[in-house]
């Protein structure tokens, strides 16, 4: 018994194996966690190797480069990049997307631990560093303050950090920003020389006091008590009082030579808020973690903890990405429905019955329920791709059973019985039905199989779709069927009324609508040269449409955030750049009213944070973060807002290079500006550097290109202390002493911690201020010797003026420099091959190479992907058909629709204004499956007519009147339900935007074309057939 | 009216339709996928492993007139391939509705 006969006959199994398949997608719905993407791990590690006191040259020859040549041997190796600066040795190791990185990372420590007998003593042991999605921190949080700043630190982490950090899921709560209690013992110089103490005795007498200790025990009689010394400071006054030493008879106090300050940490960076000092709270969750869902929770406690804090301390929001998921998905969600009702509409439009539309809806939910289950099966989440796949799929789950229910219908006008009906109706359709399914299988599954970053993207996509129409093909030979027989009956005569004056004006317009086509068709037989011309005219015409079509990368989104970096005159202090910031905050909050928080820093983080290592950072730098109200509720795009700002920033006259990344740099995928790269190679760092800085000039001067830099920091001017080690030798003194001297006495002697409230904080004795501010300052410094005698500085060494080499950048083992810019308003094309003849015109030595790279190398490989993507699937949807047809010539008239499809594709994009990118072309890759369906339905037709004996034109014209409804219907609801998606309404459903374009003027287009010159072609073909016809009757005359 | 009953290899199915239309005999009743064997000579035609051939028979009533013409054709059809198997058996039908 086939399917649809079991399913007629068995109805109550039928429905509960539905409605099983409901409930568990629904239960799996519940557990689906939301996120803005499907989870991607950047294919990245990066190995950090400290080598304390090498230069940025030393480092690269010592560590890097033996580095490099080892780990080039690891599998799947992509491409090996390196920084080399001051100290450290930072590779990066990018590998192919997708690939295992555990087995990458064993293979790297494998290496490691092979070389590391080979690199120079002293060099730490090399650290490895896996990047991953969930350290992209999914909110963050500002904390401003008055008169509690300087306790700011401890009050947030008693009342905000900890408590957060209990949240489920939260894989971090970090502070940055905020003060930092410190006791400083600030040292008179001269005083101290007077009473002949140094810096180390000073912070050895510290130490010494700051001292608890347990003495053993006592026993006295029959008990046993522990005896001990409790030294440690009770407060910070006891230090001033502490004695240090004495002089001719006299006590020295520690208040005697130096002031002690219970103060904060003097600030390397300046955290503000809209202006007001404070610190930033940063949230990341752990893998896998809900990010809604946790936003969800931090939101909900957080008016609690608001309650303990002091008046002063405001805690506001920088940026929640669970807000631009929330809105994303709600966005999709409506457009889900929106397409529903589209679909509703057709359906009621063209059957004019309720009781069919109701059948035919009731396959939506169902088919679009089961991609929860692998969602969920699969350890997926509910995120902008799965949902955009399903508002891709809902139209066109309802064609099969369309179809099905169409012909099970005119079999019940016929006179059989409803149950009858949906056997025979569901047999003659059937192959049909399942041909057009493996068409649109053909294009959807190769989608999983495409590789890179857009292939981690479009896995979902692909699977779902092709899910969602299988279970759809299912339920349409099924449940529709099954239905069909319970519910439909034949149509009584409409009583009169409002229902049968619309619907009778319906009926008579689609009746026009067949007879108008009828005699188009008839005069487009005739006339089959001239259409064929016509149309190969309109297909050559659109290729001249593609240039006016700018391609591009990715899409732009608008996720309300704007980052800003601007670099200040290198080597300038913080206390300088913290007023140009407050500057262009001021002039940032006055313009644009759309910034609701500004948030900046400036300054560097602390030295020897790995994050730090990772990016620029000096006192000359402010980073500024701003978050923007939503998009629905701004008048200009971030970009166009972006540009502004940098107009105002390019005024500023201390500003010496700054970018802004409307979107953020790191955030979202995609959502910051295409970058193009410019990678000039070549040993000697003066000759890059000086082509690096032409590059840079002449790229700034290009139109369409903003936010030019240069990769390799300028150099920094520092001064060295040069030893004369005979005259130490002399004095009793080595390097090491003096180095560590000077050390103590400018940068700081950490002599003991201060603990309070289980907390310690240090307690650093340095030269005060005023004595750390000239070189004669410096030159001045007395160092003990063994004897115990005083040597001044300048006696064995002086201090120079040096350029200290920039940092080091390598790739592929070759040196490198960068110059990078973002794309703005012009074709990539266009900008690399003008970059190109630029670097041509150059005087360019010989060694010397360029590269372009950026998102143009992605772009290529990603388009060259696609292109592949789109031959393979022609091929496939051709093969599926010539199965189907058992023919090489109907699959071949079929797809003439293609190319007619890409042309409503230009065409559709040039009227929007939208541009040919990546999510556009996938988009032209999925009509490859969905316009052939239009072709199989007429095609199948017309040769089921042949073969009844009808003549050729006749069976055509008869043909095509009867397959007019459904291949309208199909298209129509495929169409309508990208309507949604199309018009780009809603937070972030702008990147789907040109797919929804592209797939509904293809569809329209070719559809147009399809049947009016696929008709055509036949005839022309079916002359063919009417000889062989002949020849076959001539042959069979002989054998009788 | 006569009935003519044609038996006949399945491989024939296509020549004997193609002498039906030639001679505008548009009705017929036919059984595919049936077994039998000739009382004499040739191969049985079981659908077995020893014997995997198939017949297939067809009854179609034809004017008297036409009879005649149709058992020429089907005789000159079986001596061209007498190792296939045709067999053609006439009768006179007494009444139909």
């Amino acid at each position: 018994m086939r399917i649809y006969e079991t399913a007629v006959k068995k109805p109550i199994t039928t429905i509960l194996i539905f409605v099983g398949v409901v409930i568990f997608g629904l239960f799996s719905l519940r557990y689906l966690p939301i996120d803005l993407y499907p989870e991607i791990d950047p294919p990245m590690v990066t190995v950090f190797t400290f080598y304390q006191g090498a230069s940025a040259a030393d480092i690269e020859t010592n560590v890097t480069r033996p580095l490099e040549d080892n780990l080039n041997t690891v599998n799947n190796l992509k491409k090996l990049s390196s920084v080399s600066r001051d100290n450290v040795s930072l590779l990066t190791l990018e590998f192919e997307w997708g690939s295992n990185l555990d087995e990458a990372t064993n293979d790297i420590r494998d290496v490691l631990g092979r070389i590391e007998a080979f690199l120079p003593d002293g060099v730490d042991k090399p650290i490895l560093f896996k990047f991953s999605t969930s350290m992209i921190p999914i909110m963050m949080l500002s904390a401003t303050a008055e008169e509690s700043y300087p306790a700011l630190t401890k009050i947030l982490d008693e009342a905000i950090v900890n408590p957060l950090n209990r949240i489920e899921g939260v894989g971090a709560v970090s502070l940055s920003g905020g003060p930092k209690r410190e006791i400083q013992v600030n040292v008179d110089p001269f005083k101290l020389d007077a009473y002949n103490i140094s810096v180390e005795q000073l912070g050895n007498f510290i130490r010494q006091e700051n001292l608890n200790l347990p003495g053993g025990v006592l026993d006295i009689g029959s008990h046993t008590y522990p005896i001990r010394v409790e030294g440690e400071y009770k407060s910070s006054d006891e230090l001033g009082r502490l004695i240090v030493g004495s002089f001719n008879g006299r006590t020295v106090r520690l208040s005697d030579v130096a002031t002690v300050k219970d103060t904060i940490a003097k600030i390397t960076m300046d955290e503000r808020t809209n202006g007001r000092t404070g610190a930033r709270i940063i949230i990341q969750k752990q893998s896998g973690g809900n990010s809604v869902k946790i936003a969800e929770e931090v939101n909900k406690v957080l008016p609690q903890l608001k309650r303990s804090l002091p008046s002063d301390v405001q805690i506001e929001m920088i940026f929640d990405t669970s807000e631009f998921i929330q809105n994303s998905i709600n966005s999709l969600a409506m457009t889900i429905l929106y397409a529903g009702i589209f679909v509703v509409l057709v359906v009621l439009f063209f059957l004019g019955r309720w009781r069919a539309t109701f059948i035919i809806i009731l396959t939506i939910p169902v088919s679009l329920i089961v991609s929860f289950i692998y969602l969920y099966v699969t350890g997926n989440t509910l995120n902008i791709i799965s949902l955009s796949s399903l508002s891709i799929a809902i139209g066109m789950v309802v064609d099969d059973a369309i179809v099905v229910l169409e012909n099970i219908t005119s079999h019940i006008e016929k006179g059989a019985s409803p149950r009858e009906a949906a056997i025979y109706g569901t047999n003659e359709v059937g192959l049909a039905v399942v041909a057009t399914t493996l068409t649109v299988v053909a294009v959807f599954f190769p989608l999983t199989m495409v590789q890179g970053l857009s292939g981690i993207m479009f896995r979902q996509l692909g699977m779902i779709v092709t899910l969602v129409v299988v279970v759809s093909t299912i339920a349409a030979l099924t449940l529709t069927p099954m239905l069909a027989s319970q519910m439909m009956r034949r149509q009584p005569p409409r009583k009169t009324g409002i229902i049968k004056v619309i619907f009778d004006g319906i009926d008579r317009f689609l009746t026009g609508l067949d007879n108008f086509y009828e005699s188009t068709l008839a005069m487009a037989v005739r006339r089959r040269f001239l259409v064929l011309f016509v149309s190969i005219g309109i297909f050559i015409g659109s290729i001249f449409l593609l240039p006016m079509v700018g391609v591009e990368f990715f899409p732009p989104a608008d996720n309300g955030r704007i980052e800003a970096k601007v670099e200040l005159q290198m080597g300038l202090g913080l206390e300088t750049t913290k007023v140009t910031a407050r500057k262009i905050e001021q002039i940032f909050l006055e313009k644009y009213p759309e910034v609701e928080v500004i948030s900046t820093s400036a300054g560097s983080a602390d030295q020897g944070n790995i994050f730090a290592s990772f990016s620029d950072n000096g006192s000359h730098i402010i980073s500024l973060t701003m978050r923007l109200s939503s998009a629905t509720e701004r008048n200009r795009s971030i970009y166009e807002i972006g540009d502004m700002m940098r107009a105002d920033l390019s005024l500023i006259p201390e500003i010496e290079d700054f970018r802004v990344d409307p979107g953020g740099s790191g955030g979202g995928m995609g959502s910051g500006a295409a970058t193009v790269e410019v990678i000039i190679s070549g040993f000697d760092l003066d000759v890059t550097g000086r082509l690096a800085d032409e590059m840079a000039e002449t790229m700034t001067n290009m139109a369409g290109l903003r936010d030019v830099e240069i990769s390799r920091d300028k150099s920094n001017v520092e001064y060295q202390l040069v030893l004369d080690r005979e005259k130490m030798a002399l004095h009793g003194l080595n390097t090491g002493l003096v180095a560590n001297a000077l050390r103590n006495r400018m940068h700081g002697l950490t002599a003991a911690q201060f603990r309070e409230d289980g907390e310690e904080y240090d307690i650093v004795v340095r030269y005060d201020e005023v004595f750390r501010e000239s070189l004669d300052n410096v030159e001045g410094i007395l160092i003990p010797n063994n004897q115990g005698l005083f040597i001044r500085l300048s006696e064995v060494g002086t201090l120079k003026e040096f350029f200290s080499p920039p940092s080091i950048e390598r790739e592929n083992r070759q040196r490198i420099v960068r110059v990078t810019a973002s794309l703005f308003n012009a074709s990539m094309t266009d900008v690399v091959r003008d970059v190109r003849a630029a670097f041509d015109r150059m005087d360019v030595p010989v060694g010397v190479g360029m590269d372009i790279g950026g998102t143009v190398e992605e772009q290529q490989e990603s388009f060259a992907d696609i292109l592949l993507l789109l031959l393979l699937v022609i091929i496939l949807v051709y093969i599926v058909m010539a199965s189907q047809f058992e023919s090489f010539r109907s699959p071949f008239i079929i797809m003439l629709t293609l190319p007619f499809a890409f042309t409503g594709v230009f065409l559709m994009l040039f009227i929007t204004g939208h541009t040919l990118n990546l999510i556009s072309l996938i988009g032209s890759v999925m009509l490859v499956g969905i316009v052939v369906k239009n072709g199989i339905v007429l095609v199948d037709y017309i040769n089921l007519m042949r073969d009844r004996g009808l003549a050729l034109v006749q069976a055509v014209i008869v043909a095509g009147r009867s397959r007019l409804r459904p291949v309208l219907m199909t298209t129509l609801t495929t169409a309508l339900a990208m309507i949604p998606l199309a018009m780009g309404i809603g937070e972030g459903s702008e990147i789907w935007q040109p797919m929804g374009i592209s797939i509904i003027g293809g569809l329209m287009f070719s559809t147009m074309i399809t049947l009016v010159l696929i008709p055509v072609v036949y005839t022309l073909f079916g002359a063919g057939r009417m000889k062989r016809e002949k020849k076959r009757l001539q042959m069979m005359e002989e054998e009788i | 009216m006569k009935a003519v009953f044609i038996a006949y290899n399945q491989a024939l199915t296509e020549k004997i339709e193609f002498i039906l239309d030639r001679m505008s005999i548009r009705g017929f009743t036919r059984w595919n996928q049936v077994q039998g064997r000739g009382s004499h000579t040739g191969e049985p035609h079981m659908g077995t492993h020893t014997w995997p051939a198939m017949n297939e028979t067809i009854l179609t009533i034809v004017p008297d007139e036409k009879v005649n013409e149709l058992m020429d054709k089907l005789r000159h059809l079986d001596s061209k391939t007498e190792m296939q198997g045709l067999r053609a058996y006439v009768w006179s039908v007494e009444d139909a509705i």
